[in-house]
C-alpha cells in the first residue's frame, strides 16, 4: 500500500514536472518569438489592439503614400516581378533613401497567417499588359536602376541576369529603342506609366478599407471614393478613424479626430516612425510638391471581394488593412495563450519543485529505465527524433513560406560558400524559427541524456559496440603481446587508409558532380561526419592504449631498477602487506599460474602479465633474501654464544699463562712452552673476536654511524696510527695520498679497521724489502684507495682471498685470524663502498671504492 | 699459588677490599691472585646472591662483578647493590658489544670490563676507581673556576696540570699544549692540521704523524689501555677528540 502510494506519487510528481517543464518551455519560446519587433521599445504595446499602431501599419500607408506620389508624378517605382509571380506594390519612389528599419517588417510567425501584402499579389494577365509593353516597363525599370546605381550595361545585365534569363527576353527591341528620340521616349515611358498607375489604380480601388485621392495641379487623377476632397479639410469620413493628407510637401496625419506629431524634431532617423516625406532631411522635389493626396483608413475593415460575371471569375480585392486587422487581434490572442500557457507550465514547475524528492526518485526510475538500453540505440533514438525534427520543421517551414526561400538561402550559401557572420546569421535565424515543440523535445531529449548520464555510471559501457570490444579486448589479451600491438598498428594503418580513400572520394564526388542540392550536401556532410568521429574515436583509443603501455613500461622499468636496486619493498599502487603478497606469491608459485589480482596496478593491461611476473620474481627473491638473512642472523647468534663460551675459559687461560710467564724460576724449555701458550692463546682471542665481526657484518646486523669524512686524512691517520708497526717491519710503505679532502660517507671506525687489516697483511705477507704502495685517486665520482704489495710466496692462482679463514700459506702459523681481508670486505661494504682485490703474478692489490659527496 | 707477582704500590691501600664475583671459580681466583698481588684484601662470591650477603655483613671499597651468573645475575646485582651503596663497580664481561658496556653503564656500574680481559689493564682500572673513590670521594664538586673535569681527568688551567685518579701527569710542554687544547674543547674534533697549528704555531705539512706520535704517548700516560683509549680518542678520517665522559648517575 504504502509503495504502491509512493509509486504512484512518483508517477504524478514527474507529470507534474514533464507538463510543466513543457508548457513553460513552449509557452516561453513561442512568447519569445513571436513578440513583435518593436517589444523593447514599446513593451506596453504588446497587446495593442488597434491595428493600425502598428509599424506593419504606418509602413503599409508610406508605402501607398509613395505609390500615389509615383502615380501622381508619373514616375517609374518598383517592378513586375514575372519570374517568382510576385507583385511588388509601388516601393522606392525616393531615391536615395532606403526602406524602414527592418525589424518593423521581418517578424517570423509560424502561425499560418496570411500576410497582408501577398493579397495584392495579382496574376500577370490580371495586370492587363500585352508582352511587349511589359517588356518596356522591364526595360524602362532597368535604365531607371542603372542610372541609379551608376552602372555600366555589361554590369548590370550580370546584375539583372537571373531575372531575365528565364524571360524570353526580345533581344530586337533593343534596336527600336535605339532609334528613338528622347522625346518620343520620354511619352512612351509616360504613356506606359499612366498605364501602369491606372492597372494600380484598377487593383486597388475597391477595397474600401482604404480610401485615397491623388490629385496633381488641382486636378483629381485617381480616387476610389466621394468621401475625400482635396480641400475637404482635417475630418476623416465616418467609419474611418485615420486620415493622412500630404500636401505642399508635408504630411499631416489625423487618428481619431486628433492630429499626430508626425515630424518629431523635424529630423528623419532610423527609428523614426513615419517614413514620409516633409522632414528636414527628407524633402521632394517642386513637381511632388503640386501633388495633393488623402489616404483614410476604416477603423474596423471588411473584406471586399470582386466579382465579374461577365469574366466568370471574382477576385478578392487587396483587403490588407482587414488582415492586418486580422492579424493584429490574432497575434494578441496567440501571445495571450503563450503567456496563460507560460504561466500554468511555471506554476507547474513550483509544483514539480515543491515535491522534488518524490521527482528524483521518479528520475531515478526513469535512469534506471534508460540504462538498459543499449547506448548505441540511445544514440540512434536521438538522431532519429532529431532528424524528424528537422524534417517537420522544414515542412512546416515550407508551407509557410514557399520552399524558394529556404532553397535559395540554403543554396547561394553552400554554393558560394558560407562566412562567419553568414553562418551566424543562420543559426540565429534557425534557432528563432525553430517551433517550441522543437524546442520541448529537444530538451526533453536532452534531458534523458544528462538524467542517464548522470545516474548511469558510464553509460557507453552497456552497448553493442562496448560488448564487442570487451569480448574482442578479452581475446585480444589472451594473444601474445606483440600479435596485440601488430594488430593494434595494422588497424590503425587501415582507419587510415580508408579515411584518406573516404575522403578522396569525397573530394572526387564533390568535383565531378557538384553539390547541387542541400540534401547531398548535408547527406555527405554528415557521412564524413560520421566517419571523421569513427576515425578519431579510434585514433583515440590506440593512442591510449599506447599511452598505457608507454606509462605501465615506465612502472615496470622502475619496478626492476628497484628490484635490482635491491629495494623489494611494496611500492605504491600496490595495495596490501608484505604477509598477503607473499602469501599470493607462494598460492601463485603453487598454482604455477599467474592469474591477475587486485594487487597488480596494470591489471587489465597488455603488460599485466609481465607486471605479474615481475611481482612473482620479486617475491621469491624477498623470501630467498629473508631465508638467507634468517639463516646469517642464526649464525650469528650462534657464533654469538660460541664465542662468549669460548671466551670464558680463555680468559682463565690467558690470566694463567699471564702468571706463568710472571713466574721467574722456571726451565728454559717450560718458559718456551709458556711463550708459545701465550701467543696461541692471543691469537684464539683475536680469532673469536674477529669470527664474531665478521659474522655480524654478513649478516648486516653491525650498527653502523655513518659520517662524512675526508678518505685521505683516513689512511694518513691509520699510517700514523700504525707507524711503530711500520717502522718496525721490513717493508716500506709508499703513499700517494692528496692533501685536499676527498669526502665519503662511511663509518670511520669500520674503515680504520678495514685499512689496519689491510696495512697489517701488507706487513705480514710482503716480501722482505719490498714496497707497499698506498694511493688514493678520485675517478670521476669514485674515491678509489688502493694498496698493493709484492707477496713473499707465491700467489695461487684463482684463489679466493677474501673467503674466511683464507691466507696465504696453508700451514696456518702466522698470528693473523684468518679474517683479516673477509672483515676488510665485510665492512667497506657494509659502508656502502667496494672491496675488490686482484692479484698479478707475485703482485696483491686491493682497492676500496666510496663515492665522492658533492660538499 | 706462589706470591712472586706481589708488589707493594705507592698509594695502595692495604686496607682497600675487593670483592670479585664470577660463577668460574678459575677466574675468580686468577683476579683474586692479580689483585693481591696489587696488595688489595680480595673477597670472592661466585653468584649475585652471595655477593650481596657478603656486602650486608664486610666493609667492601670495590665490586668486580660478572654479568652472566647463577641464581642472581650481574647487573641485577648491580641495581640492588647501588640501592645501599655508592662504592666503585667495574662489570666483567664475556660481552663485549657497545650495547652491552652501555646496559652495564646505565645500571649503575662504574666501569666495564670485557673478557678475556689484559690483566695490566684491569688492575689498572680497579686501582684508577679506588683513586677517585678514596681520594676524591664521590664529592662532585663541579667544574671550579679553572678546573675541567672529565671522567677520571682533571685539568687546572692556572698551573696547566693534568691529574689523573687525582694524580699529577708528568707531560712535556707539547703534550701539554695538546692536552690544553683538547681539555678545553671537550668532544671537539680537532684535524691534525688545527692541532700543529694551534700547537706549535706553524704552518701543517705531513702533521699527521707528528700529532699522531704525540697522542700516541699522551695515551700511554693517560688511558688505562693505551691500545683502546677511552679519552684521547681518533675519529677517523677527521680528526683527533678528548671523548666527554659520561658522569655516572
Amino acid at each position: 500500500m504504502d509503495t504502491k502510494w509512493k509509486n504512484r506519487k512518483k508517477g504524478i510528481s514527474f507529470i507534474i514536472f514533464f507538463a510543466g517543464a513543457s508548457l513553460t518551455l513552449a509557452g516561453g519560446i513561442d512568447l519569445a518569438q513571436n513578440l513583435p519587433g518593436d517589444f523593447w521599445r514599446h513593451p506596453d504595446k504588446v497587446l495593442q489592439e488597434d491595428y493600425q499602431q502598428s509599424g506593419r501599419f504606418r509602413d503599409y500607408i508610406s508605402g501607398r503614400l509613395e505609390a500615389f506620389l509615383a502615380m501622381a508624378t508619373d514616375s517609374y517605382n518598383g517592378y513586375y516581378d514575372n519570374y517568382y509571380d510576385y507583385y511588388d506594390y509601388y516601393g522606392y519612389a525616393y531615391p536615395g533613401i532606403s526602406g524602414v528599419a527592418e525589424d518593423e517588417v521581418t517578424i517570423i510567425t509560424q502561425q499560418p497567417v496570411q500576410d497582408p501584402l501577398d493579397e495584392i499579389q495579382i496574376p500577370s494577365e490580371e495586370l492587363g499588359l500585352s508582352d511587349e509593353e511589359l517588356e518596356m516597363y522591364y526595360h524602362e525599370l532597368d535604365e531607371y536602376y542603372r542610372k541609379e546605381y551608376e552602372l555600366n550595361p555589361d554590369q548590370w545585365y550580370d546584375y539583372w541576369y537571373d531575372y531575365r534569363y528565364d524571360y524570353r527576353y526580345d533581344y530586337s527591341r533593343q534596336d527600336r529603342e535605339d532609334s528613338l528620340t528622347d522625346q518620343q521616349r520620354e511619352e512612351n515611358r509616360k504613356e506606359l506609366c499612366k498605364k501602369i498607375a491606372q492597372q494600380y489604380h484598377n487593383s486597388i480601388k475597391r477595397d474600401q478599407n482604404l480610401l485615397y485621392l491623388v490629385a496633381y495641379d488641382g486636378q483629381v487623377l485617381y480616387a476610389n471614393s466621394e468621401l475625400l476632397d482635396t480641400d475637404g479639410g482635417l475630418t476623416a469620413p465616418e467609419g474611418y478613424n485615420f486620415l493622412l493628407q500630404y500636401a505642399d510637401g508635408k504630411v499631416r496625419i489625423i487618428k481619431d479626430g486628433n492630429e499626430l506629431d508626425v515630424y518629431g524634431d523635424g529630423y528623419y532617423r532610423d527609428n523614426s516612425e513615419w517614413y514620409v516625406p516633409g522632414y528636414r532631411n527628407f524633402t521632394v522635389d517642386e513637381e511632388m510638391k503640386k501633388a495633393v493626396i488623402c489616404i483614410a483608413a476604416a477603423q474596423e475593415p471588411v473584406l471586399y471581394t470582386w466579382s465579374s460575371n461577365a469574366r466568370g471569375s471574382y477576385q478578392q480585392m487587396d483587403n490588407s488593412l482587414y488582415w492586418m486587422r486580422y492579424n493584429t487581434l490574432a497575434n494578441r490572442k496567440w501571445l495571450i495563450s503563450c503567456m496563460v500557457i507560460l504561466a500554468i507550465g511555471l506554476a507547474l514547475l513550483l509544483m514539480a519543485f515543491l515535491c522534488r524528492k518524490s521527482k528524483r526518485e521518479a528520475d531515478a526510475a526513469i535512469a534506471r529505465f534508460t540504462g538498459k538500453i543499449w547506448f548505441e540505440g540511445k544514440i540512434l533514438l536521438g538522431l532519429l527524433f532529431l532528424y524528424s525534427i528537422f524534417l517537420l520543421w522544414i515542412t512546416g517551414f515550407s508551407q509557410n513560406y514557399g520552399d524558394f526561400w529556404y532553397e535559395w538561402e540554403y543554396m547561394t550559401a553552400v554554393d558560394y560558400g558560407y562566412d562567419a557572420a553568414y553562418l551566424g546569421r543562420s543559426v540565429t535565424w534557425m534557432l528563432r524559427s525553430l517551433p517550441g515543440w522543437a524546442y520541448v523535445i529537444l530538451f526533453w531529449l536532452a534531458y534523458l541524456a544528462v538524467n542517464d548520464l548522470r545516474r548511469n555510471q558510464k553509460v557507453w559501457k552497456h552497448g553493442l559496440t562496448a560488448k564487442l570490444l570487451r569480448t574482442f579486448g578479452a581475446r585480444d589479451l589472451r594473444q601474445p603481446l606483440s600479435v596485440r600491438t601488430a594488430r593494434r598498428n595494422v588497424a590503425a594503418f587501415a582507419a587510415c587508409a580508408v579515411f584518406g580513400l573516404l575522403m578522396l572520394a569525397g573530394g572526387v564526388i564533390g568535383y565531378t558532380q557538384g553539390c547541387h542540392n542541400a540534401e547531398t550536401v548535408w547527406g555527405m556532410g554528415c557521412l564524413f561526419f560520421l566517419i571523421l568521429v569513427g576515425f578519431l574515436v579510434l585514433q583515440y583509443r590506440i593512442g591510449a592504449k599506447n599511452m598505457e603501455i608507454a606509462r605501465d613500461l615506465e612502472t615496470l622499468s622502475n619496478r626492476i631498477r628497484d628490484i635490482r636496486n635491491g629495494n623489494y619493498e611494496e611500492s605504491g599502487g600496490f595495495a596490501g602487506n608484505d604477509d598477503f603478497a607473499e602469501d599470493n606469491a607462494e598460492k601463485r608459485l603453487a598454482i604455477g599460474n599467474s592469474k591477475s589480482n587486485e594487487n597488480n596496478p596494470l591489471a587489465g593491461h597488455d603488460l599485466e602479465d609481465t607486471m605479474a611476473q615481475l611481482e612473482d620474481i620479486r617475491h621469491g627473491m624477498i623470501s630467498a633474501v629473508d631465508e638467507q638473512m634468517k639463516s646469517e642472523r642464526m649464525k650469528v647468534e650462534l657464533i654469538a654464544n660460541v664465542s662468549h663460551d669460548i671466551k670464558t675459559p680463555l680468559t682463565s687461560i690467558i690470566s694463567y699463562v699471564q702468571f706463568l710467564k710472571e713466574e721467574k724460576e722456571l726451565p728454559e724449555h717450560v718458559r718456551d712452552y709458556v711463550k708459545i701458550l701465550d701467543e696461541k692463546s692471543q691469537r684464539l682471542k683475536n680469532m673469536v673476536q674477529d669470527v664474531f665481526a665478521v659474522s655480524k657484518a654478513a649478516s648486516g646486523e653491525l650498527p653502523m654511524h655513518m659520517e662524512k669524512l675526508d678518505f685521505g686524512k683516513l689512511l694518513r691517520q691509520t699510517l700514523a696510527d700504525m707507524e711503530e708497526q711500520i717502522e718496525g717491519s721490513r717493508v716500506t710503505f709508499r703513499t700517494e695520498i692528496p692533501e685536499s679532502p676527498v669526502m665519503i660517507l662511511a663509518d670511520g671506525q669500520r674503515m680504520y679497521r678495514v685499512f689496519q687489516n689491510l696495512f697489517q697483511n701488507a706487513i705480514q705477507y710482503s716480501l722482505d724489502g719490498s714496497r707497499v704502495f698506498v694511493t688514493l685517486q678520485t675517478d670521476g665520482s669514485l674515491a678509489v684507495a688502493s694498496v698493493k704489495n709484492t707477496s713473499h710466496l707465491e700467489l695461487e692462482k684463482g684463489k679466493d682471498f677474501t673467503e674466511r679463514f683464507t691466507r696465504g700459506d696453508q700451514s696456518r702459523t702466522d698470528g693473523g685470524s684468518g679474517l683479516g681481508l673477509s672483515i676488510a670486505q665485510s665492512f667497506t661494504e657494509a659502508c656502502g663502498g667496494s672491496f675488490s682485490w686482484e692479484t698479478n703474478a707475485d703482485l696483491f692489490v686491493v682497492t676500496v671504492s666510496f663515492q665522492i659527496l658533492d660538499n | 699459588m706462589a706470591r712472586q707477582g706481589m708488589r707493594l704500590r705507592k698509594g695502595s691501600n692495604m686496607s682497600d677490599c675487593v670483592l670479585v664475583v664470577d660463577d668460574d671459580r678459575e677466574i675468580v681466583k686468577a683476579i683474586s691472585i692479580l689483585l693481591e698481588g696489587e696488595g688489595y684484601e680480595v673477597l670472592k662470591a661466585y653468584d649475585g646472591l652471595q655477593a650481596l650477603d657478603i656486602l650486608a655483613t664486610r666493609q667492601v671499597r670495590l665490586v668486580l662483578i660478572d654479568v652472566m651468573m647463577p641464581k642472581l645475575d650481574g647487573l641485577s646485582a648491580v641495581m640492588r647493590i647501588r640501592e645501599k651503596q655508592n662504592i666503585p663497580i667495574i662489570v666483567l664481561s664475556a660481552k663485549s658489544e657497545d650495547t652491552d658496556k652501555v646496559l652495564g653503564l646505565s645500571m649503575g656500574a662504574d666501569d666495564y670490563v670485557s673478557k678475556p680481559y689484559n690483566p695490566q689493564e684491569l688492575a689498572a682500572r680497579v686501582k684508577s676507581q679506588l683513586r677517585r673513590y678514596t681520594l676524591l670521594g664521590d664529592i662532585h664538586t663541579g667544574n671550579c673556576a679553572g678546573e675541567i673535569k672529565n671522567g677520571r681527568l682533571l685539568y687546572r688551567t692556572e698551573e696547566k696540570t693534568l691529574y689523573a685518579d687525582g694524580e699529577p701527569i708528568k707531560l712535556t710542554a707539547t703534550e701539554t699544549n695538546i692536552i690544553d687544547l683538547l681539555m678545553r674543547n671537550l668532544g671537539r674534533v680537532f684535524p691534525a692540521e688545527e692541532i700543529y697549528r694551534r700547537v706549535w704555531n706553524e704552518d701543517a705539512f705531513a702533521s699527521e704523524n707528528t700529532v699522531m706520535v704525540h697522542i700516541r704517548r699522551i695515551r700511554e700516560k693517560v688511558e688505562l689501555n693505551p691500545k683502546e683509549p677511552e679519552y684521547i680518542k681518533v675519529v677517523w678520517g677527521i680528526g683527533y677528540k678528548m671523548e666527554k665522559q659520561e658522569k655516572r648517575n
